[in-house]
């Protein structure tokens, strides 16, 4: 993540097709040096069976390879929820708003591995979708 | 694609990063700030979360 200059660590992050928004720790707002209380608007969510108060903040999101140099990157900007003690398993959790809908995003749990590609690419395997 | 396999024994308890090459732990505390703190800047290095212990409940998903 990055935001007015300030840029956190690398960090994996848990992709949850369930999750509507980006959630992150609070420390990692703390590493940005973001002032939560100038957030851009508040709620609550259920994580991990608790119930978490996230702020919202507009931050630059970097995505690195696996094998790529930390100065190689995709980067968009998004919403984020910051929660303040929440880092258990996971700093970062990866939803639908900000990470699902700009990328098409693809598990295997045999390899091991998550693919992220164009938002295009599921269009152009499977055809357009057409509402119902 | 030949998977990587971290083996977390030993750090239980502890926040950990590792090198995303390879999968070995390279950073590893009780205090998440330090691991951050260690791994900024660093190449290839990826922070992971905080390894439980083998009789920790862990939820199935976190929604």
């Amino acid at each position: 993540m990055s935001h007015a200059g300030e840029t956190t660590t690398v960090l994996d992050g848990l992709v949850d097709t369930g999750a509507d928004a980006i959630l992150a720790s609070g420390l990692l707002a703390e590493e940005l040096g973001i002032d939560l209380d100038d957030h851009e608007g508040e709620t609550s969510h259920g994580v991990g069976g608790k119930y978490h108060k996230a702020q919202y903040k507009t931050v630059s999101l970097r995505l690195h390879a696996g094998d790529a140099e930390i100065s190689e990157y995709r980067q968009w900007e998004a919403q984020v929820g910051f929660v303040q003690g929440w880092h258990s398993y996971s700093f970062v959790l990866l939803g639908s708003v900000g990470f699902l809908d700009r990328f098409t995003v693809t598990a295997s749990r045999f390899a091991q591995a998550v693919a992220v590609e164009e938002r295009e690419t599921f269009d152009d395997r499977f055809g357009v979708v057409e509402a119902a | 694609m030949k998977p990587i396999r971290t083996d977390f024994r030993g750090y239980e308890g502890q926040y950990v990063a590792m090198d995303a090459r390879t999968g070995k732990i390279v950073i590893a505390d009780e205090d998440p700030k330090v691991v951050l703190r260690k791994a900024k800047g660093r190449n290839h290095v990826v922070v992971r979360g905080r390894v439980p212990y083998p009789d920790e409940p862990v939820p199935v998903g976190l929604g």
